[in-house]
């Protein structure tokens, strides 16, 4: 698709806007397509009915702590894992349905922030990345572990399986890594530009990965960080070879207000799509085509965007954001004096069949 | 006698030359050379004050009163502590199994939401206006309890970046009770004495450096004057005290146990200034207004200070001086409940916390309480005047009785209107 048509095809026009409140995280679609589900910060796994009109959201799923920033999803038995920060990782079942059911949970899969799970392409096993530096397999069926990684030294903040079954890791210091399932290391990839020692803060790390549909393109999102507390730095995305580990290109996408690129993923017609979250207040939707010097399209008009999830049919697209003002120092209360949270905004874009 | 001297200038060289004696009295250990009863006499009535201030805002819900599982809790979990009921967020493990010598406050409502005028209110006790400006803490307690036995400067503070004299510090004490800030810890340039100059030169040169202060201060208000003054007989005391910034003797153990960190590192060098007798030591970590990317920033930023805190408090108990020093730790304010698009934490004044411990502070215990939620306080606000009265108490020094005499302008030394809380103070 040549990059007229394909602008013209993903054109961003009003969305449905779902609201979470408190905020979500990350929003995806689950592979049938009925369902988008999401986690965040009240240890709820918040589920909307895509396919109904209106997409009515149903009934969340609790038993979690902290926040659940792990998702991923096995169309096979409808099977959906969720884990927490607290190391918690959850197995549902007919998650569709209203009440679905827990096949099985381990309470302490981790000791501490589980960041990221991924199920395996044959859908055997699921994968575990957490603060306590380890990555874990476990079988998807029964929770039971396969395969530990050894504990890293630095900590993992995202991984993604390959359809052969590898795993790229991406790590706080800004290395990515890739492994064959039995732990042996393939390839380094290095992307420490996206990371800083500030003063006592390490700032920035791998935030997002992504792999074309042919698994010869791994895309690396994060940040060139500038300092640490009020965080800013450029929004970086990185193209990597996968098969030689050769940084391709180097995308800087904004300014430092703009900050991080948190979430990232391939589309099936050949184009990168990308979200960011800024310091304050921005947030941008951008498409990528690899081999072309710039963006093809920057959209600015949603505020900080967490994750962006593309319909197993490519065409819809639901981007988690954050509501207006959600930063200040003052007292936000309401009109009875309650003091206010914030929202997620998750704005579901519908593109022509 | 120095031909040059003349009579009024024998106060400033004998100044000058009793620091210089006792400071190598300190270097050699005073304990040495005093009777051990009145050396350990000595010990508990000089006290001392850490000052630990993390610049920008330590989360108070990534730390000291955690709310895990509530709306605005974030990823974190609350661990028990040392002292049974007692419960610190998951990122401050080692600070948790030395809980029963601490103290935490969980109900400080202060009033400036901002770094630019905050920083100064609450490090000066934001007393009421009464047209003048007010010392910090640090050089409060350099008047107020002097510079003791060491010869070393009463007010030191241990810094990332430049080094200096940071007379601002004292208001209308006058820049004498000002900060001698140890740039990364390092000592100020030129501190070893050129291998070209004897000490008889080396005393000649003073002489007449003295000689060119009092001209100096001739036309000069008497602070000024002293100020100047002073800041030579500083350095001529550091002089003999390079030990304090030779880190390339430090205990590799208590190197490993502080952390090789910026904030490990200058932790250790406070605990040695302390040692040699200095009274008030602060230390600086900067980089904590977390606005943006605040769970990270905390993951991050918690095990350092936890790791260099908790071996410092250990180090002083262990050594038995936590019993003369006052140890505080404690930002400008909290952060907010709430979180922003940013992942961030913005300012947030209204109930936030702060960790104690040391001498005339009870231990092992938290006062005060927010919400549920940790938006607000709950049981009685404090302000940072309450915690000035407090820590004064703790040095021994009434703030009900004493004032500072500001050229005939009696002024008090906390905020009138605040008192000190008694829950923390031991007796």
């Amino acid at each position: 698709m040549d990059t007229a048509q394909l602008l013209k095809t993903y054109e961003l026009k009003t969305p449905k806007v779902l609201t979470a409140e408190p905020q979500v995280s990350l929003a995806r679609f689950s592979p049938c397509g009925k369902l988008l589900v999401g986690g965040g910060y009240d240890a709820r796994v918040r589920r909307w009915n895509v396919a109904a009109e209106g997409m009515p959201e149903l009934p969340a799923l609790e038993g979690h702590h902290g926040w659940v920033e792990g998702l991923a999803f096995r169309a096979e038995g409808e099977l959906l894992f969720t884990a927490d920060s607290w190391g918690q990782i959850c197995c549902w079942s007919a998650y569709i349905g209203d009440k679905p059911a827990v096949k099985w949970k381990l309470d302490q899969a981790h000791d501490g922030w589980v960041r990221t799970l991924a199920v395996s392409p044959d859908g055997k096993s699921l994968a575990s990345c957490a603060s306590d530096r380890f990555i874990r397999i476990w079988s998807a069926e029964d929770g039971a572990k396969k395969f530990e990684f050894p504990q890293s030294e630095f900590g993992n903040l995202c991984f993604k399986y390959a359809p052969d079954g590898t795993l790229l890791t991406g790590d706080e210091r800004g290395i990515v890594r890739h492994w064959k399932a039995d732990g042996t290391l393939i390839r380094q990839f290095d992307a420490s530009s996206l990371y800083l020692l500030s003063r006592l803060q390490d700032v920035g790390g791998v935030f997002s990965l992504a792999l074309d549909k042919e698994a010869r393109t791994l895309a690396v999102g994060g940040t060139k960080p500038v300092n640490g507390g009020t965080v800013v730095g450029v929004p970086t995305i990185l193209l990597f070879d996968l098969a030689t580990g050769e940084q391709k290109q180097k995308y800087d996408l904004g300014t430092q207000n703009d900050c991080y690129v948190a979430d990232l993923q391939f589309h099936d017609d050949g184009f990168l799509s990308a979200v960011t979250y800024g310091t304050p207040g921005q947030g941008q939707l951008i498409y990528l085509k690899p081999g072309e010097p710039a963006p093809l399209l920057t959209y600015k008009q949603m505020q900080n965007c967490h994750s962006l999830s593309w319909h197993p049919d490519g065409k819809r697209l639901a981007v988690a954001a954050t509501n207006g003002g959600s930063n200040g120092n003052g007292r936000p209360v309401d009109k009875d004096g309650k003091y206010k949270g914030n929202n997620s905004p998750i704005h579901v874009f519908t593109f022509p069949a | 006698m120095n031909p040059l001297c003349k009579p009024w200038e024998h106060a400033l060289s004998r100044r000058q030359l009793l620091g210089a004696a006792a400071g190598v009295g300190a270097s050699l250990g005073l304990s040495n050379l005093l009777h051990p009863v009145a050396a350990e006499e000595m010990k508990k009535k000089a006290k001392q004050v850490l000052f630990i201030w993390i610049d920008g805002g330590m989360s108070q819900l990534e730390s000291w009163d955690p709310k895990p599982n509530t709306l605005f809790g974030g990823p974190f979990r609350a661990i028990p502590t040392s002292v049974p009921g007692i419960h610190v967020s998951e990122l401050v493990p080692r600070s948790a199994k030395i809980m029963q010598h601490l103290a935490i406050v969980r109900s400080l409502c202060t009033q400036d939401n901002s770094h630019s005028a905050g920083v100064a209110r609450i490090q000066r006790g934001d007393p009421k206006n009464r047209g003048v400006t007010y010392p910090y803490f640090g050089s409060a307690v350099a008047k107020l309890l002097g510079a003791g036995s060491s010869g070393l400067p009463p007010y030191v503070w241990v810094k990332p970046g430049s080094s200096g004299f940071i007379h601002q510090d004292a208001g209308f004490l006058g820049p004498k009770f000002g900060a001698v800030a140890f740039g990364d810890g390092k000592p100020p340039d030129n501190l070893v004495l050129h291998e070209s100059v004897t000490p008889a030169d080396d005393d000649e040169r003073n002489a007449l450096r003295a000689v060119a202060n009092a001209r100096y201060a001739k036309n000069r208000r008497k602070q000024v004057g002293e100020a100047t003054s002073y800041v030579y007989d500083v350095a001529r005391t550091l002089m003999k005290r390079q030990d304090l910034f030779d880190t390339t003797k430090f205990d590799p153990k208590d190197v490993e146990r502080y952390g090789t960190h910026e904030f490990g590192r200058h932790m250790l060098q406070a605990r040695k200034m302390l040692e040699a007798g200095v009274t008030f030591v602060k230390v600086n970590s900067y980089g904590w207004d977390t606005h943006g990317d605040n769970f990270n920033g905390h993951l991050s930023l918690m095990p350092k200070f936890d790791q260099a805190f908790a071996a410092m408090v250990q180090d002083l108990a262990d050594r038995s001086m936590l019993d003369n020093v006052l140890v505080i730790a404690m930002s400008e304010f909290g952060r907010t409940p709430r979180i922003n698009g940013h992942i961030g934490r913005d300012h947030w004044p209204e109930a936030w916390s702060l960790v104690m411990t040391g001498c005339g502070i009870k231990r092992g215990l938290a006062v005060g309480e927010t919400n549920a939620e940790g938006t607000w306080v709950t049981s009685k606000e404090f302000d940072i005047g309450h915690m000035f009265h407090t820590w004064f108490n703790a040095l021994s020094i009434d703030p009900k009785k004493t004032e500072y005499d500001n050229g005939g302008q009696p002024l008090p030394i906390a905020h009138d209107d605040c008192h000190a809380v008694k829950e923390l103070l031991v007796g």
